[in-house]
């Protein structure tokens, strides 16, 4: 009977030292919150670097406001398949596209090449403007559809894939026209950036060489 | 002479009150210049960032000044060092089940598997919508609702979805315990030094924002914690 009591005990003396211990650690919790955000009167700027304070941040408004891209630019959103048309700060046209499918494909046999089909994000220009663009065929297209590799360029060739116009950005990547336009909105391409006909119309009337464009 | 104290008292009072508002001022300056100093920092280059308002509730993604996108949160919660603030680097990003990309292997076995004959009876129209097709890709969809970002200056943020919280009566009592027991305990024994504990839980509205920024948030990713 002492026994189960002393236990009971013991029970109890742990409890509420776990008790007292979660509550000190609640009261540290709250004090650090209490220090955040920094009070009111933050890092002190005395009276007289004020001007200088007030001209510093107006400088870097400017410098800011500066940097902002100007004129027209494409902006391309990967994840939503969307490709904005935009005019300083101002949105032209919205147009649904697509992507790059993330898939990977790797050569069977002796050379192992492996390709990431990834949209490439970041900031780019637009290097080229073609009307009635051709494919010129990659290895990769060649070995997505089991077929062999050609060795005359003029087998690697295929008109009217592309739609009537393409942008180049670099490094063979294009913003241009699609046969699978029921997919626009998905991620399906190998890299390039697939827009609809009446857009890349749109598109490529209005942007110049130049041009940048923000992938992301 | 009572007469005069009193004048003393009140234009003492006056003065008070006129100056708390400035030193608002100077602080809601001093805050802005430091701001402007992390993101013009960043900025300046032609990489993506991002600004985590928490004041503002916000989070937004960013290049060359001009915003990207703009999630706003739901909720938040935090536990330990508050001072976090300042630039940062996304050093991991992790997740329960991280999305995997379709490896295709020309010729392999499986392509090579034979598909099935065709059933005209059972078989399935095309869909109409574009997103009713089931694609070998890697979408937003495909994206976790549930992830966490570790950050240099130690910081760990858990992004979610309203909708990903726990699940069950086990996962509800396991994100209570780690939440409101292991957490401050773990504040309280480590919570000094370089381990210091600074664990931040946005929650964001729907599951595509919570996607979107385990889409767009790759490692390495500078920002701003304002």
């Amino acid at each position: 009977m002492s026994v189960q009591r002393i236990l009971i005990a013991v029970a109890a003396l742990l409890y509420l030292g776990f008790l007292a211990v979660l509550g000190g650690a609640y009261y540290v919790g709250l004090k650090q919150a209490a220090a955040w955000p920094p009070k009111e009167a933050g890092p002190g700027i005395p009276d007289k670097d004020r001007p200088k304070v007030e001209r510093n941040v107006q400088q870097l408004e400017r410098r800011m406001a500066g940097l902002l891209p100007k004129g027209v630019y494409i902006v391309i959103d990967t994840a939503e398949n969307r490709l904005y048309l935009k005019n300083g700060q101002d949105v032209i046209r919205t147009a649904v596209v697509s992507c790059g499918s993330g898939v990977v494909l790797e050569e069977p046999g002796g050379k192992k090449r492996s390709w990431v089909f990834d949209t490439p994000r970041g900031e780019f220009v637009v290097k080229s403007k073609i009307t009635n663009p051709y494919w010129v065929k990659p290895d990769w297209a060649f070995i997505e559809e089991g077929e062999d590799i050609p060795r005359d360029v003029e087998d690697r060739i295929e008109s009217g894939t592309l739609g009537d116009y393409a942008l180049g950005f670099g490094e063979g990547f294009f913003i241009h026209g699609t046969l699978y336009t029921r997919l626009l909105g998905r991620n399906v391409t190998h890299g390039c950036v697939r827009v609809g006909d009446e857009d890349l119309k749109a598109v490529f009337k209005a942007v110049p060489i130049g041009a940048k464009i923000y992938i992301y | 002479m009572i007469k005069k104290a009193l004048l003393t008292v009140l234009t003492a009072a006056v003065l008070a009150a006129a100056a708390a508002p400035a030193t608002a001022e100077k602080a809601s300056l001093a805050k802005r210049q430091s701001s402007l100093n992390s993101e013009y920092a960043l900025a300046k280059d032609p990489g993506f960032y991002f600004v985590l308002d928490v004041l503002g509730r916000k989070l937004e993604l960013r290049v060359r000044g001009m915003v990207l996108r703009s999630w706003p949160l739901q909720s938040m919660r935090f536990w330990g060092q508050p001072d976090f603030s300042g630039n940062v680097e996304l050093v991991r990003k992790t997740t329960l089940k991280a999305p995997q990309r379709i490896v295709i292997k020309p010729g392999s076995e499986e392509e090579a598997e034979p598909a099935p004959a065709a059933q005209p009876a059972q078989a399935k129209a095309a869909p109409t919508d574009p997103a009713e097709y089931d694609l070998e890709a890697l979408e937003l969809k495909d994206m976790p609702k549930r992830f966490s970002l570790d950050f240099d200056n130690g910081l760990h943020v858990t992004v979610r979805s309203k909708a990903a919280g726990s699940t069950g009566m086990i996962g509800s009592l396991k994100d209570a315990w780690r939440w409101y027991v292991a957490l401050p305990l773990r504040n309280l024994f480590d919570g000094k030094g370089d381990k210091a504990l600074s664990e931040l839980e946005l929650i964001f509205d729907g599951d595509k924002d919570a996607q979107a920024i385990y889409w767009h948030f790759f490692d390495g990713i500078k920002g701003v914690i304002l």
